[in-house]
């Protein structure tokens, strides 16, 4: 049995260097070879984390999270494994363990940070029993393989729901996600993000929860801060907003991030993260939050948090010849609603740059765009200089902008992604907004990297990305 | 004026559909012909007869049993109104829920509000991805394109196809048939959605409505640059060089 673990390890291995040198970025296929020569291999090098085993997971915010707890738990000198974006279903997670173990078939690991891929939570979990598991938001994403929210949270839950000593941190601001306490059983802890300016009292069309989940009756809201992400409470059955552990309190977009008060352990503390964007200061609490549940100092990792410096395509910070640049992963109405509430934010002039593709891992459907409310740009036509959309579909995205009542000499259509990122570049804004999808994601990153610099904290740490 | 209304915009918001009522109402704007658009959910009361074009999408099991029982309840003047030649479009759910019943694989029959002659079954397999339908379109024959992803197989008694399969599944993956076309009601499984990039469509949904109020006139051409390029991406793929032309369609069922 031993050998053939080893003997696993090493085919994985030599298949990641193999895949490697033809140009892929090699995160399923080692994984996929080992489970092959030797079912077990996940098994039984996950049995050896000293520590724990985190999983990550919900639709938006994943590897942000799971970068943050990395960063956080390597700066505190733990021995991590932590695996790669992209790579979030059984044979990626596979893959992380594989190319952290030794030759003699054993790892060195403290704590496995595991961003998995909602569908593959039940596969993961069979091999792997997580200590901690974090869910972040749940809203639709990619429906042509995922066609119904309420039946992939049904899965989650069921497979929760077998485990007996996991600690569950989850949003209490989505009822999707709080409700796991009740219906898994398991100890639970909250973070959340108090009322503040712009929680609106109404919420637009992307909202994925209107009923209550236990009985049925409408949710009733006091606010929303974007989706069905709010303060929520059921006239039915009592089911409400749990009391979160640690709660974000006025939010403020600053020119290198967020900044905000957080209420712990009955005191208030500050906050700050190098990302903007309020899902990204989600992600700053669930991670926060893990580790203060593994009894991490809050000082310590506050400071963690703020040396952290966005993966790419998280609101990442570019420079093109004195102005910045962004780039933005797009999936979904929710996650694209949060990036326009970003670039109303934005003072001064932008350009805009928008690549839709619709390949198996975007999600053949993109019909999704539709559910993105551009017609709030409308409100605000004067800063938005140029509309450039390309990738394989970037006719539909130039054509939503135009039914969203964005005059069409600001639309251009370019299909070739480098002009289309040279044109938005080279525009006369003040700054550039890049938003992708995830197939054209690395390749608008490449582009990019090599037309503007990077910015990276001064105070920067070694990339705790393994 | 016209007057849009679409239903249960809150519950049936699955897949863009909304996409539809948007693009409608834009090229009417762009016109200049005065619209105006009407949101009904449940419990909201509606007198069909003072509408123009209604819109109804799909959404989720729990939220269309929902609607199925709300709608059950304006039967009959959702009925009455059809046969007056209210235009409707109805996608996917919402095309279902106009046939006679929907089998569930349990064998449970939904019944539906049965006011055309089609029944769906709930399949084994979804059937998922873009479509190119040909259709008629005022004597025309056109080529639409979208996006489908049912499980429900919808099988046509005594009614007209919307269009015949040049490639995808349509109603049931069997027959080469998609979607329903009644009186004045268009009932089909693309979404996309289906207005925006084909925009023949569209003006004729608005031609036939403007007509029914009295209003009828030639509608003023609007550049379909962008429209044309967007239904393009996806016919091009499946193999289709034009949008119109090619056999005028005949002798249809
Ligand atoms: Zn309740």
């Amino acid at each position: 049995m031993k050998l053939r673990l080893l003997v696993a390890i090493l085919a994985g291995k030599i298949a990641f260097w193999l895949s490697r040198s033809r140009g892929n970025k090699g995160t399923s296929l080692p994984g996929l070879v080992a489970r092959k020569i030797y079912p077990g291999s996940l098994l039984d090098l996950a049995s050896q984390v000293r520590k724990k085993i985190i999983i990550i997971s919900g639709t938006n915010g994943k590897t942000t999270t799971s970068n943050m707890v990395a960063k956080m738990l390597s700066d505190a000198g733990y021995n991590i494994i932590v695996n790669r974006e992209g790579a979030n279903m059984i044979s990626g997670v596979t893959t992380s363990f594989i190319m952290n173990a030794g030759v003699n078939g054993k790892i060195d690991c403290d704590f496995a940070i595991l961003e998995v891929d909602e569908a593959s939570i039940p596969a993961v979990v069979a091999e792997v029993t997580p200590g901690v598991v974090a869910l972040t938001n749940f809203f639709r994403d990619q429906l042509d393989r995922y066609w119904e929210l309420d039946k992939i949270i049904g899965i989650i839950r069921d497979s929760l729901t077998v485990l007996k000593r996991t600690t569950l941190i989850l949003n209490a601001d989505d009822p999707l996600v709080a409700q796991f306490r009740k219906t898994t059983g398991l100890t639970s802890f909250f973070y959340g993000v108090g009322r503040h300016e712009v929680s609106a009292r109404t919420s637009s069309q992307a909202r994925e929860a209107k009923f209550c989940p236990f009985c049925g009756a409408p949710l009733s809201y006091d606010y929303f801060h974007y989706g069905q992400l709010g303060n929520y409470n059921c006239t039915g059955c009592g089911f409400e907003r749990p009391l979160p552990r640690i709660e974000a309190l006025e939010p403020a977009t600053t020119a290198g991030g967020t900044e905000c008060s957080l209420y712990y352990n009955e005191r208030k503390v500050s906050l700050a993260i190098r990302a903007q964007g309020l899902y990204n200061l989600y992600n700053a609490l669930a991670a926060l939050l893990v580790c203060l549940h593994l009894g991490l100092d809050i000082r310590t990792l506050l400071d963690s948090l703020y040396k952290y410096n966005p993966v790419a395509g998280r609101m990442e910070r570019f420079n093109y010849y004195g102005k910045p640049a962004f780039l933005s992963l797009v999936k979904n109405p929710a996650g694209f609603n949060e990036g326009i509430a970003a670039l109303h934010a934005v003072k001064g002039t932008i350009d805009i740059f928008i690549a839709i593709n619709d390949n198996e891992a975007d999600g053949r459907d993109i019909s999704w765009l539709w559910d993105v409310d551009f017609e709030s740009l409308d409100q605000n036509t004067r800063s938005f200089l140029s509309f450039v959309c390309s990738g394989r579909r970037g006719e539909e995205m130039a054509l939503r902008l135009k039914y969203a009542g964005i005059p069409v000499e600001r639309i251009i259509i370019k299909r070739n992604i480098k002009s289309a990122i040279k044109k938005t570049l080279a525009g006369q804004a003040g700054s550039a907004y890049l938003f992708s999808t995830y197939t054209a994601l690395w390749p608008v990153h490449k582009i990019v990297e090599q037309l503007a610099a990077k910015e990276v904290a001064d105070d920067q740490c070694v990339s705790s990305i393994s | 004026m016209i007057s849009v209304c679409h239903l249960y915009p809150d519950l049936l918001n699955l897949y863009g559909d909304r996409g539809n009522v948007i693009a409608f109402r834009r090229r009417c704007q762009w016109r200049g012909i005065p619209v105006s658009v009407r949101e009904i959910s449940l419990y909201d009361t509606i007198d069909f007869k003072e509408h123009d074009f209604v819109f109804i999408g799909g959404g989720s099991d729990r939220e269309q049993n929902l609607i199925a029982a709300d709608l059950m309840k304006r039967k009959e003047g959702f009925k009455e109104a059809i046969e007056e030649g209210l235009v409707i479009l109805a996608i996917c759910g919402g095309y279902q829920l106009l046939g006679q019943y929907y089998l569930t694989r349990d064998g449970e029959t939904i019944p539906g509000l049965g006011v055309m002659d089609f029944i769906t079954r709930a399949g084994d397999k979804r059937l998922v991805g873009n479509v190119v339908i040909e259709m008629d379109i005022g004597g025309l024959s056109v080529k639409v394109a979208g996006f489908e992803n049912h499980s429900g197989q919808t099988y046509l008694g005594d009614c007209m196809p919307l269009g015949k399969v040049l490639s995808g599944n349509g109603n049931n993956g069997a027959d080469s048939l998609e979607g329903v076309r009644y009186k004045n009601v268009f009932c089909s499984y693309l979404h996309g959605p289906l207005l925006p990039k084909n925009p023949r469509l569209t003006d004729h949904l608005i031609s036939i409505a403007l007509e029914r109020r009295g209003m009828g006139c030639k509608l003023t051409p609007l550049d379909d640059n962008f429209e044309d390029r967007a239904c393009m991406a996806i016919m091009r793929r499946l193999g289709f060089k034009k949008i119109t032309g090619g056999s005028k369609m005949q002798g249809k069922k």
